[in-house]
């Protein structure tokens, strides 16, 4: 009950802080990153429904990302629907598309699957390159209309701060409903077949249906997340959709500490302010945040959140021995 | 039309042998180590910058720096072994997986460091045309495909014929006994990051004299090795010839008769075709 306790307090002092947060940060940069870091959390919590929880280590995030962006800012551009039902509409639709990818590609396992879902995030970024008069090619998509714009109309604060309460509001929700999953039987089945997947499958459990409805729901998170990202920043081009992102994704959710809630959280933040903070090694960015994944892998495999928890416990344990 | 079909065929036969050369390195260390090793394209890129330097700086000539540069890359493949993967054989193989992205970005940096950005073409002198009715087939690409041929089949003799091959083999079956057999288990892994990263040099080589070496064209190729690897089964070594032969032909097929741009994404639909009706692979075993 007590551990229920600290949670329920810890949770309720970060939201608070955070809805003052616009009012804190005076540099819109840095109101900027923490935007794009909320908007991968969302990703990110999808990559760890499938990658975290169901054991299927998935290098598609990123193209599921860019078909959302797409999606939403093409109906919003091109056919000129409302930008909130266009934005939506795009879980349903990556969700869609994810259903036809995850078909084929979980008939395989570990390697294997992780390969195929790298080789369909490769054809998203061809298509996306090379369908010039639908998508633009790689000068990509301009004056996508901004969601920050449309809202600061209706809550009266700037642009950077109405958006920033949407996609704090997305990282919540997504968590929340990630939260809600896990401690139902769908997420006690997930992670029953991460752990043993022929167990799972023996004691009658429908293993397929429940591995594509975590494949379906990551993608649907990533493509939300894609919506978000090309309503915050207004101009898209398939170089955001790459497997690099993908592979980032996988990075938030093991930096920050796989099968967690929190993981992802953390992780996010990690893979989005760190390489800015590392532009001031400018040439040596690339090879110093490197080093830093090597070294974080060897020394501390469990991620960060696991570190802290325990970091945690033992300060409990000095207090009680007192 | 026929002229044109045999001449795609064997453009598709040389980009394929050299996809081989990548996916047999890749291959060895995922079927021993179980490592998927994504950094390998980097290491290939990386050899084929080191030859640029080795011909236009120490004046070598091109089979003569690749004879210099893969002992280079077999060092290179024993220390990243020893201090990247190592230290996480015993944690999930996603971890290790992480390892190689992280090896990835560094030596990507190192390349933009040493190298800069700007494309590199190795010069060789085999710019010779040779003419087989209507089929035009460049000398250098009769030469990549023969030492292909010749570094496949030495690798396989040596996995095959020799005893520390046998010891290789050994530990793939069965570690615990390789180890009650005597055989130094720790030492594996670095003869195989060895062999694995000097056929990634010669393979960056071939790459950086038939096309280019650029920043990020490691992760194509590595992604490419990958397709190959899946296509022919994990971990078999036919089966990354063969795999590699049947991506190399359907991409310069493809290319050349239905769309270059389009051209990866009839590679990879072939590859998820094969993964459908033989998820184990073109000539891998069935696990399970």
């Amino acid at each position: 009950m007590k551990k229920k306790g600290t949670w329920f307090v810890g949770t309720a002092i970060v939201l608070g802080s955070a809805a003052f947060l616009p009012g804190i940060v005076t540099v819109p940069y840095y109101l900027h990153l923490t935007i794009l870091a909320l908007i991968w959390v969302v990703v990110a919590q999808g990559q760890n429904l499938i990658q975290g929880y169901t054991g299927y280590v998935t290098i598609a995030q990123g193209g599921f990302m860019g078909i959302g962006a797409y999606s939403s800012a093409l109906l919003s551009v091109k056919l000129g629907w409302p930008v909130w039902g266009t934005l939506a509409l795009t879980p349903l639709l990556t969700g869609l598309l994810a259903i036809l990818v995850g078909y084929p590609s979980l008939r395989v396992k570990g390697h294997y699957f992780a390969i195929v879902t790298l080789a369909f995030n490769m054809v998203i970024y061809i298509v996306l390159f090379n369908y010039r008069s639908l998508t633009g090619g790689e000068a990509g998509l301009t004056d996508i209309p901004r969601l920050g714009d449309l809202l600061s109309g209706m809550i009266g604060f700037s642009a950077l701060s109405s958006f920033y309460y949407l996609a704090l509001l997305a990282a919540v929700i997504t968590t929340g409903m990630c939260w809600l999953l896990i401690n139902s039987r769908v997420g006690r089945n997930l992670i029953a077949i991460r752990q043993n997947e022929a167990l799972t499958d023996g004691i009658g459990i429908a293993i397929w249906r429940y591995k594509l409805f975590a494949f379906v729901a990551s993608a649907s998170m990533a493509g939300l997340g894609g919506g978000l990202y090309a309503h915050f920043i207004g101009f898209i081009n398939p170089d955001t959709f790459t497997v690099g992102q993908s592979l980032n994704a996988i990075l938030a959710v093991i930096v920050g500490g796989s099968g967690t809630l929190l993981g992802p959280v953390v992780g996010s933040f990690v893979v989005v302010f760190l390489p800015e903070y590392l532009r001031i090694a400018d040439f040596f960015r690339l090879i110093v945040y490197g080093l830093i994944l090597i070294l974080a892998t060897i020394f501390m495999p469990k991620g960060i959140v696991f570190v802290v928890g325990q970091l945690l416990k033992k300060m409990e344990g000095i207090r009680s021995d007192k | 039309m026929l002229s044109e079909f045999v001449q795609q065929i064997i453009n598709g036969l040389t980009i394929g042998g050299i996809y081989s050369l990548l996916a047999l390195g890749l291959t060895v260390v995922y079927g021993i180590l179980g490592i998927a090793h994504f950094a390998h394209g980097s290491i290939a890129m990386l050899g084929g910058y080191f030859i640029f330097v080795l011909l236009k700086k120490v004046g070598l000539p091109f089979f003569g720096a690749i004879a210099v540069a893969m002992p280079a890359g077999a060092v290179l493949g024993i220390f990243i072994e020893r201090w990247a993967y190592r230290p996480v054989q015993e944690d999930s193989p996603i971890n290790a997986f992480i390892i190689a992205l992280g090896l990835t970005m560094v030596i990507d940096g190192a390349n933009l460091l040493m190298f800069g950005a700007d494309q590199v073409v190795i010069p060789t002198k085999y710019n010779n045309v040779i003419h087989l009715g209507k089929v035009a087939i460049v000398e250098l690409r009769l030469y990549v495909i023969l030492t292909t041929v010749l570094l496949i089949l030495g690798m396989t003799a040596f996995i095959n014929r020799t005893s520390t091959g046998m010891a290789v083999r050994a530990v793939a079956q069965n570690r615990a006994a390789a180890i009650l057999m005597g055989i130094d288990v720790n030492r594996i892994p670095a003869i195989i990051f060895a062999i694995s990263s000097a056929l990634g040099v010669a393979a960056g080589a071939f790459v950086g004299a038939l096309f280019a070496i650029a920043p990020g064209v490691g992760e194509n190729y590595v992604i490419k090795g990958f397709a190959v690897l899946i296509l022919g089964g994990l971990g078999s070594i036919p089966g990354a010839v063969v795999g590699g032969l049947v991506i190399g032909v359907s991409e310069t097929l493809a290319a050349g008769f239905i769309s270059s741009s389009y051209k990866d994404v009839i590679a990879f639909l072939v590859m998820i075709f094969v993964m459908l009706l033989r998820p184990e692979g073109l000539l891998g075993k069935a696990e399970r």
